[in-house]
């Protein structure tokens, strides 16, 4: 299940969509139920609070009437002495003429009615079978030892009793009011006796039984010390309290909710179940008169039966909306993560080196769809880098390509000063050479001889620089540093010397013209880096060594591997030196050591053969047409000259005219009536003797045709034969 | 024949089972001196859970009250039994009637001063010169020697039943029991935190209340009678504090069928206090007993008030286990 929500993107896509749906969803309802349930309450507690008081005053309008007829006997009892006819009479009608009244009576001190008699109290009531009159004095009945007649008297002032049970008549719950009355003396301080008023609590308990408070609602009365003086449930009308209620049922709160009843002229709280068995809310209101409270009591699951109702169909709706949320979230989901999971099996085939890859039936134009197209044509750069990397890998080391490709800052342009070690390299008469030849045939050739070279130059971890037709310039040390570039830049040089050896053998078989290679090493400070422009760099060299090293590489013959004097001081213990030459260089003064090495020792420990160059007198001169060549093209007038020496790689031309050193020759071999053979061949002039005839040139052959090798081989061997019996 | 052999024994053996019964069995009658309340729960308990008819007695509860004064029905033979003060008993002794104390069930003083500490009492001495409503006779004695003790004047306003005067201010402090006035005035809305409260027995009034009496005549005619009621009772009251909620069922129906108009909390505190006061120090075993000490302390206090002129003889008085 953990692993299931981790992985899938619909688990989490359709988790957070219920999760968050949820979130919302409860939030509103919470909040509109709360709201609604908040303003229901604040109507049931106007509503509740009208209704108290409203029958509060109605009540309180009832007692103060009542008030008022014990008050007028105990007025007229303070002016009067009151004779027993007069005051019977009066009490009777009290009681007969309002119905209200259950019983009246007067009650006198000891001796205040009249002189020795010690108890005197008229009392009419309203008994089962009409009014009936009854004095109070019986031994059983002590009135003086009654709250009623007590308590008025003590505190020189009216008020209502506490609700009793009269076992003498109707046996009612009943509520006196008691007046008392005064001596006729000025100051009102002696207690004469006391007038009542009984009323039956009945009329209340019908009158409050009558009020519609709310469903399940209802309304009491409690007395001022917190006893039930009116409740639907009889049993706990005079027994029971507020307070005796919070005893029993352990409930504190409905302790403080007596007494805020007892002590505050309104109120509305929220009530435990101890009162009606469910939580409630009550309201309630003074009646001033008798100091009781009569409370509305509100069930509050009936207040809130409405917004319950509307919040379970809301609950229902929401569940329902969110279940199609839901579905809905699930479809998403899966229309998302379908596309994806084909796009991470895709990248893991990508990461196993497969870079054909299908994405086509992602159709969508969204993000995914964009992400597929984008994986798509990224498996297309991958494709088109590894056939770059291919391609490059041809000439340049992993090194580079690596760095280049794989370094955040392989392909910034700039770079760095470095002491390396360069070659260049060059095929002799090559140009000339290629002017006979097919474009296909050039291109085999060179793809030939390139691909060896490079092949030799990656095993020695040189890194190519340019190509530029058949020059390669190339070297050692950048940008992966190498401690030894110099031996390696000359070992490298003489292996490829070596390997001209293999590709002119394939070219005397396919009957193609022998090649020379000339190459110049030179080591020196330059820079290397990217050089070029955002769109098109190359890692490379520049500097003036570098240039120096092509002017070297001119006084190369074939065949040579010509070291610059830097590059020798570091290996000559290593080095097999032929020959020294000293050239003059343009912009160099004096003259420059080069030196022709044929071998290296030590680790690399290469080594060219030395080939046979020794030159044999041609018994029959072979006539020659000559072109100067310069910079590779063949300039000037032909001249007519001979061979008078020859070897395989080198000659001796007698020219009519002067020849310079280091000049490079196009050589067409003539036959007796001085047209072409066929045969032709390049070389460089290496010495020249002036003689009287003109000059004797000694030329290294850079480029022999198959024609000009035959032709030359056959007259050396002629020669020979001649000269060596 | 076998058959109406075993019948003819049947009947009996029910017959002398039954007759030996009835002749141990002896009618007698209890009045408590107040009105149908857990202050008498042993007994209702003792009645209801036949622990009278064990021991013997077919005994009749009678309804106590203002109107029904305990010793005057002792005196005219209306009760066998009854219950009253210590204070009672003793100058109903000294005044020439023969009643003899057989059991002390509450050891001592209930009684107790409420004062509002809004009205300013905090201490005995804030009484003086306030009005206290006392009730009269009897429960005036351990208060008159607690205002005695502290050296005050106060205005005594007489008290009857209910404690509604003080409730509605017509005095500054109210004599009230333990048991029953001081919860009625906390289940009126009063917290005990808003009264100042003297326990007339934490001022070393020795006042022991409510004991059980018989005449001496009934005693001396049958101990072992008298024995049998008291010890039933005490098993009575030892049930009742250890069965609270059954012993408040049997007061709750009593005090029903007497229209009293109380409330099962209110009984239950009572019940409550009941247990407090009739097993005090010195543990079960001193349980109805009467303490000399306290005798001799309620009778000086009867003489010092002129109730008697002198006290009786403690072995005249106390006939109860010692």
């Amino acid at each position: 299940m953990k692993e299931w929500l981790y992985n899938s993107i619909a688990a989490k896509m359709t988790l957070l969509v219920l999760g968050g749906s949820f979130f919302v969803l409860s939030a509103v309802l919470s909040y509109s139920y709360y709201y609604s349930r908040g303003i229901i309450l604040a109507e049931t507690e106007l509503a509740a609070k009208n209704l108290t008081l409203s029958v509060a005053g109605r009540i309180e309008q009832e007692f103060r009437a009542l008030e008022k007829l014990p008050k007028g006997v105990a007025q007229y009892l303070e002016c009067n002495p009151g004779d027993k006819s007069t005051l019977t009479k009066f009490v009777q009608r009290v009681v007969s003429d309002n119905g209200e009244i259950f019983g009246s009576a007067v009650a006198f001190e000891p001796d205040a009615f009249e002189k020795g008699i010690k108890a005197y109290c008229p009392y009419y009531f309203k008994g089962p079978k009409g009014l009936r009159f009854e004095q109070l004095t019986n031994p059983s009945y002590n009135y003086f030892c009654k709250d009623w007649y007590h308590i008025p008297k003590v505190l020189k002032a009216p008020g209502w009793s506490e609700p009793y049970f009269d076992e003498g008549g109707a046996d009612i719950i009943m509520c006196t009011y008691s007046v008392p009355f005064f001596e006729m003396t000025e100051r009102r301080d002696q207690v004469r006796g006391v007038v009542t008023a009984d009323i039956s609590l009945e009329w209340l308990t019908k009158l409050l039984s009558s009020l519609d408070v709310t469903h399940g609602g209802f309304c009491f009365i409690i007395s001022d010390t917190g006893i039930f003086v009116t409740n639907p449930r009889p049993e706990l009308i005079m027994r029971e309290s507020m307070f005796s209620l919070a005893e029993e049922r352990n409930d504190p709160q409905l302790r403080t909710v007596g007494k805020a009843m007892l002590r505050n002229d309104s109120g509305f709280v929220e009530i435990g179940p101890s009162l009606t068995g469910r939580n409630a809310f009550l309201a309630y209101a003074r009646i001033p008169s008798p100091g009781w409270s009569l409370a509305a009591v509100f069930p509050r699951d009936e207040i809130f039966a409405e917004v319950q109702r509307l919040y379970v169909a809301t609950i229902l709706l929401a569940v329902v909306g969110v279940a199609m949320l839901l579905g809905v979230s699930i479809l998403v989901a899966r229309s998302m993560a379908q596309p994806l999971r084909a796009m991470v099996v895709a990248a893991g085939r990508v990461a196993q080196g497969e870079l054909e890859i299908d994405l086509s039936h992602i159709r969508s134009r969204d993000e995914i769809g964009r992400l597929a197209a984008a994986f798509t044509s990224m498996t297309a750069g991958l494709k088109e880098r590894d056939r770059i990397r291919d391609t490059f890998g041809r000439y340049l080391t992993k090194e580079v390509v690596n760095k280049l490709l794989e370094s955040k800052d392989g392909l910034k342009l700039g770079g760095e000063g470095r002491e390396i070690t360069m070659i260049m390299s060059d095929l002799r008469g090559f140009t000339a050479l290629t002017s006979n030849m097919t474009p296909e045939e050039v291109i085999s050739f060179l793809n030939r001889y390139l691909g060896k070279m490079v092949e030799i130059l990656v095993e020695y971890h040189g890194i190519v620089d340019e190509i530029i037709g058949d020059g390669i310039l190339a070297f050692f040390g950048a940008p992966e540093p190498l401690e030894d570039h110099p031996a390696r830049g000359v070992a490298c040089a003489l292996k490829m010397q070596a390997g001209m050896e293999e590709i002119n053998a394939l070219h005397e078989a396919e009957g193609l013209p022998r090649l020379e290679m000339s190459v110049a090493v030179n080591t020196g400070h330059v820079v290397v880096g990217n050089i070029g422009s955002e769109k098109r760099a190359k890692y490379g060299a520049v500097g003036s060594e570098v240039n120096f090293t092509g002017r070297m590489e001119s006084f190369a013959v074939g065949g040579q591997v010509l070291v610059s004097a830097r590059t020798y001081e570091r290996l000559k213990d290593i080095l097999d030196v032929r020959n020294v030459l000293h050239v003059e260089m343009k912009g160099v003064s004096g003259k420059v050591a080069l030196y022709d090495v044929r071998g290296i020792r030590g680790p690399y420990n290469v080594a060219v053969p030395d080939r046979s160059d020794s030159l044999v007198p041609l018994k029959e001169k072979i006539p020659v047409a000559i072109h100067r060549v310069d910079k590779k093209i063949v300039t000037g007038a032909q001249k007519i000259a001979w061979f008078v020496e020859a070897s395989s790689v080198s000659g001796k031309l007698a020219v009519p005219e002067e020849l310079r050193r280091w000049e490079d020759l196009r050589i067409v071999l003539l036959d007796a009536e001085q047209h072409p053979t066929g045969g032709e061949l390049y070389a460089k002039v290496v010495s020249v003797e002036a003689t009287a005839e003109g000059s004797l040139a000694t030329v290294r052959f850079t480029s022999v045709s198959t024609a000009a090798a035959k032709a030359l081989k056959e007259a050396m061997d002629l020669g020979s034969r001649r000269g060596r019996p | 024949m076998r058959k109406t052999t075993l019948l003819v024994l049947t009947i009996f053996v029910l017959s002398v089972w039954g007759t030996g019964y009835a002749a141990d069995f002896r009618k007698a009658s209890l009045l408590p001196q107040w009105v149908p309340q857990a202050q008498f729960a042993g007994y209702m308990v003792a009645l209801r859970k036949g622990f009278y008819r064990d021991a013997g007695i077919d005994l009749t509860l009678l309804r106590g009250g203002p109107e029904n004064p305990p010793f005057k029905k002792l005196a005219g033979g209306e009760a066998t039994f009854c219950t009253g003060w210590l204070s009672n008993g003793i100058q109903e002794r000294a005044s020439g009637t023969p009643v003899v104390n057989i059991a002390q069930i509450i050891r001592r003083s209930a009684l107790m001063l409420v004062a509002r500490k809004s009205s300013g009492i905090l201490q005995p001495q804030d009484l003086n010169s306030k009005k206290v409503g006392l009730w009269a006779e009897h429960f005036y004695l351990a208060p008159a020697v607690f205002f005695k003790k502290f050296d005050l004047t106060v205005q005594i306003i007489p008290n009857h039943t209910s404690v509604f005067l003080f409730l509605r201010g017509g005095v500054d402090a109210t004599a009230a029991m333990w048991y029953n006035e001081y919860h009625t005035i906390l289940n009126s809305g009063l917290d005990q935190d808003e009264l100042t409260v003297f326990f007339l027995k934490d001022y070393g009034i020795k006042f022991p209340e409510d004991g059980l009496y018989c005449l001496e005549q009934t005693f001396k005619e049958d101990p072992e009678f008298c024995r049998r009621f008291v010890d039933a009772s005490l098993r009575g009251w030892l049930y009742a504090v250890e069965h609270e909620e059954e012993a408040l069922d049997i007061v709750m129906k009593c005090a029903e069928d007497a229209h009293t108009g109380t409330n099962r909390a209110h009984q239950r505190w009572m019940l409550r206090r009941m247990r407090d006061l009739i097993t005090p120090e010195g543990g079960p075993s001193s349980l109805g007993k009467l303490d000399p000490a306290a005798y001799d302390a309620v009778g000086k206090m009867l003489v010092d008030f002129s109730y008697i002129d002198r006290v009786p003889k403690f072995e005249d008085f106390s006939r109860g286990a010692r």
